[in-house]
């Protein structure tokens, strides 16, 4: 991201949520993202992963320059090439584990057969294999999590946005899905932003970023891990 | 928006009333407006004074039952004429014997017939001075209207009451092979002393051929209004039925829309009772501004006549469905709010796993 | 549309209250026009049995059978046009019927035809004079092959030699007998309606090949214009009460498709609502309105054909429970059990079109941060 601006309403009544930002996250990198609240960190998310149009500034995910694309153009990048795990609503309630993970697929390629496997395999590695015929009501927060952290991966994104994802979890559940997380991105290259104000998570993160009134602040490098 | 449904749905369903009243009145409207307070017809008339004929035996049987004051022949047909010289048109005739068991019993303009050609015409169809005369080239008295006279029709018909003398000429001059003229009903006066309801139980133990009504009664049960009433009644309880679905919905959206600040406030307090109260003086709000503005479109309209309908402003009828309507909808607001107000504010503000 | 249909699967209550009363709207629309389908034929289906193409009245009868009157002057005039033939004579008078077993006072209302030509399902040779057909609706009301019933209130007697289907008319049962048993029977129980020799009240005519519209203007402009000739579809419509009916009937089946439209849209404007979390998070993960729209409509659809099959259900058990020829003409054929499923679909797509604005107002990166929707 490159000079990047968003700013709401107008005139008198402008907000820029984000003025001026520079930011750059390696291909597999994992970055996480503190501020406090009010700080532009989940508009910054937010267009990092196509959800939000900047108003000026260029966005470039793998080698696409999303910054100016149409909504229809956004829809079908997110789809492809981005991973959402949200904060709080996260699965669909009448949804078993596994078709919340192939909810993925029946919106895009279709493949049916090979994303049957692929939601398999991904449930298997987040140790939900036995849980993958059950609705989200029947599981525990932290499995709810893992199911949804499966789903952002099965399109095989180039980039996996996560918002809060210990915020709803006690310490050693969110120990477990943060080890989890880096775990996942690292075996797969995946780039990964994390949205937090968990002090926890910047232990798993390869690069911590601060961000506050919609600008970055550079970090001196003792207060780096 | 709701405002303008309910206003619609009330408009509608006066309209219908109207059109309804207005329908048993022009098939029925002549029977209630001639004078006879006791109609005797044929059984084999099955109600109808077209489907009747009264025998001269019978008649000599019903005009010597006890009680009986004044009565005198009836005869009721469809014709086709021309009125003024116009395009031909399906008039009927009401025949009459004798003025005050059979003619019109109230004018709105002009007077009754005195010479033979002079008629008293539904006022709807007809005005002072027109001209009728039997469609083809055949002999029939021409007539004249000299009075007027409202919810004079019958079957839906442009009437005339006429003379019986004129009404049996035109029936001869229409069909050439009639042999005699009968009288489709004997209409009958009960004497001093004797009721209606008591001298059509007199007249109908005098004779198994004698069906006798009083003149309510034979409006009321000719055959063609109840088969009407039954098809509006229909009509009605269906738009009744969709108030309290239309209200209930659109309550039902507004309220989960707000659901969240609802459920906040409740978390932080606010009595339910409280919530409920301004729900329902909402609903009542939009409730009454869709009913005043329904009544008020309806107010023009209700002057106005539809092909030979005259609708009329019954404000018995829209106090009736005004205040039906609000007792649906503020019922149906009710529900939604219970619905609301059955969200748990704890879970709803920390948000549960699933949509 | 496969999320759509486990939604419907997995959460069938959420679609109970609109299924509910679309069924019911169903079984309205059914009922009613099964209703309006009873009366049609209970008083058309004389006209509809005529062999014949055109019925031809007097030209000053407005088209009444009751008013017209067909000399046998003018009647010539009519055959030299259609060939004689083709052409047929055609009276009825209306009666009530005492037939036994019934009370004194409890008489069968019913129109006596006679007629020449024999309307089809009767053999070609007229009865005998005072035998009669009758309408199969009048079994229903005790009358039997063999039976003597008397007719008005000279007591015609006529003798019922046979049945015949679906040729009642006026929401009367009928009886077929010849020209002169009707002109019996007419002179002696309503003289001023009575018919001379060689009277009828209308002429049945066949076209033989020939255009039902031609013949008819050849006839009308033989007999110099004293005659109106319509083909047996005109006939009907100018029966009266038949258009009104028809109208009066139709209006109130179209308010009630629209009150359907309106369940739908409101119905689904509140699912739609109910679920804008839902779709935020869906369009976040790469979902177009489009996709969730077609969920809607899906859903919408299942919805409706489910109640329809509901609404044609009872139908069907209504049609076999009302016994034909009682007091309710009611007749649930295939046609309009299909029209009615078929004004429901299009209700049902009708109404879901009005929450795709709603579904497309849904803003994806409402998912983040799960605050207010």
């Amino acid at each position: 991201m490159h000079g990047l601006r968003k700013i709401y309403g107008s005139g008198e009544n402008a907000v820029a949520a984000l003025d001026g930002v520079d930011l750059t996250v390696g291909s597999d990198e994992i970055l996480a993202l503190i501020g406090p609240s009010g700080s532009g960190k989940t508009t910054l998310c937010s267009i990092a992963g196509g959800l939000l149009t900047p108003t000026s500034g260029t966005v470039i995910v793998g080698d696409s320059d999303i910054s100016s694309y149409s909504p229809k153009q956004l829809t079908e990048f997110r789809r492809n090439a981005v991973g959402f795990v949200f904060q709080t609503v996260n699965l669909v309630s009448f949804l078993t584990a596994r078709e919340n993970l192939l909810v993925v697929d029946e919106l895009g390629p279709r493949t049916r057969r090979r994303a049957r496997e692929r939601a398999d395999q991904l449930l298997d590695e987040l140790g939900l294999t036995k849980r993958a015929d059950n609705l989200p009501a029947e599981l525990s927060g932290g499995e709810r999590q893992r199911v949804a952290i499966g789903r952002a991966l099965m399109n095989e994104p180039q980039l996996v946005l996560f918002d809060e994802p210990t915020s709803a979890l006690d310490t050693h559940l969110g120990d477990q899905v943060v080890a989890l997380i880096r775990q996942e991105m690292k075996s797969r290259g995946t780039a990964a932003i994390i949205v937090t104000h968990d002090q926890r998570i910047t232990h798993y993160a390869d690069r911590v970023t601060t961000i506050v009134d919609g600008r970055i602040i550079p970090r001196t490098p003792d207060l780096v891990q | 928006m709701l405002v303008v449904a309910i206003a619609l749905l009330l408009f509608l369903i006066l309209v219908q009333q109207a059109l309804r009243d207005g329908l048993i009145d022009a098939f029925t409207g002549a029977i209630n407006r001639q004078s006879a307070p006791v109609l005797v017809y044929s059984v084999d008339g099955q109600r109808t004074l077209q489907g009747s004929v009264i025998t001269p035996s019978l008649q000599g049987t019903i005009q010597s039952t006890k009680g009986v004051g004044e009565s005198g022949r009836i005869g009721q047909s469809t014709f086709t004429a021309r009125i003024n010289g116009a395009a031909k048109a399906s008039v009927a005739l009401f025949g009459y014997e004798t003025a005050s068991v059979g003619g019109p019993d109230r004018l709105t303009a002009g007077r009754m017939p005195r010479a033979p050609g002079e008629a008293v015409g539904s006022d709807g169809e007809f005005a002072l001075g027109d001209t009728v005369r039997l469609a083809g080239a055949r002999s029939a008295p021409v007539l004249r209207v000299v009075g007027l006279a409202a919810n004079a029709e019958i079957q839906v018909l442009p009437t005339l009451f006429v003379s019986w003398s004129d009404y049996s000429s035109w029936v001869r001059a229409a069909n050439p092979d009639a042999s005699v003229v009968l009288a489709s009903a004997i209409g009958v006066r009960p004497s001093p002393g004797t009721t209606p309801q008591a001298l059509v139980q007199r007249i109908n133990a005098a004779s198994p051929e004698a069906d006798a009504l009083t003149r309510a009664d034979a409006a009321q049960k000719t055959p063609g209004v109840s088969s009407v009433r039954s098809s509006f009644e229909v009509i009605f309880l269906l738009f009744a039925g969709v108030v309290p679905l239309v209200a209930g919905l659109f309550f039902l959206i507004i309220t989960l829309q707000k659901a969240r600040a609802l459920t906040l406030l409740r978390a932080i307090g606010a009595p339910a009772g409280g919530l409920v109260r301004s729900l329902l003086i909402q609903a009542l709000m939009v409730l009454g501004a869709g009913i005043v503005l329904g009544t008020l479109i309806w107010l023009p309209v209700s002057q106005a006549t539809v092909g030979q309908l005259s609708l009329t402003f019954d404000a018995g009828a829209v106090l009736f469905w005004a205040v039906l309507l609000l007792a649906l909808g503020l019922a149906s607001a009710l529900v939604a709010a219970r619905r609301v107000l059955a969200i748990d504010p704890v879970e709803a503000t920390t948000g549960g796993g699933g949509l | 549309m496969r999320l759509a249909l486990r939604e419907l699967h997995r959460r069938p209550s959420r679609f109970l209250v609109a299924t509910a009363i679309l069924a019911l709207i169903s079984m309205l629309l059914i009922v009613l026009g099964g209703l309006l389908d009873g009366l049609t034929a209970s008083s058309t289906g004389a006209l509809r049995a005529q062999r014949g193409q055109l019925i031809v009245y007097s030209s000053d009868a407005e088209n009444s059978l009751v008013r017209s009157r067909i000399t046998p002057d003018v009647r010539r005039e009519v055959q030299r046009a259609a060939g004689a033939r083709n052409v047929s004579g055609l009276g009825s008078v209306q009666v009530g019927a005492r037939v036994p077993g019934h009370g004194l006072r409890d008489l069968v209302p019913v129109v006596l035809f006679g007629y020449q030509l024999a309307p089809r399902q009767l053999p070609d040779v007229v009865p005998a004079r005072n035998e009669v057909f009758a309408d199969s609706s009048l079994e229903a009301q005790g009358v039997r092959t063999g039976m003597t019933i008397t007719l008005g209130p000279a007591r015609s007697p006529v003798r019922v030699i046979g049945f015949l289907d679906d040729s009642r008319y006026s929401g009367q049962g009928t009886l077929w007998g010849s020209l002169d048993t009707w002109r019996a029977v007419i002179g002696a129980n309503r003289p001023s309606e009575r018919a001379g020799v060689g009277v009828q009240q209308a002429l049945v005519v066949q076209t033989s090949g020939r255009s039902a519209s031609a013949q008819a203007a050849a006839i009308d402009r033989a007999t110099g214009g004293a005659t109106k000739a319509l083909t047996i579809d005109q006939a009907i419509q100018a029966l009266p009460g038949v258009s009104a009916q028809q109208t009066t009937f139709n209006q109130i089946i179209g308010v009630t498709v629209s009150i359907g439209v309106l369940v739908v849209a409101l119905f689904f404007a509140l699912i739609t609502v109910e679920r804008v979390g839902l779709y935020g998070v869906l369009k976040a993960i790469g979902a177009s309105s489009w996709t969730l729209f077609v969920g809607v409509v899906f859903q919408a659809l299942v919805v409706a054909l489910i109640a329809s099959a509901i609404g044609v259900v009872a139908g069907i058990a209504l049609d076999i429970a009302i016994p034909p020829g009682g007091s309710i003409p009611f007749s649930a054929g295939a046609g309009r059990l299909i029209t009615s499923t078929i004004y429901l679909v299009i209700a049902a797509l009708i109404g879901c079109a009005f929450s795709l604005r709603r579904v497309l107002r849904v803003d994806p990166a409402s998912a983040i941060g799960g605050s207010d929707v």
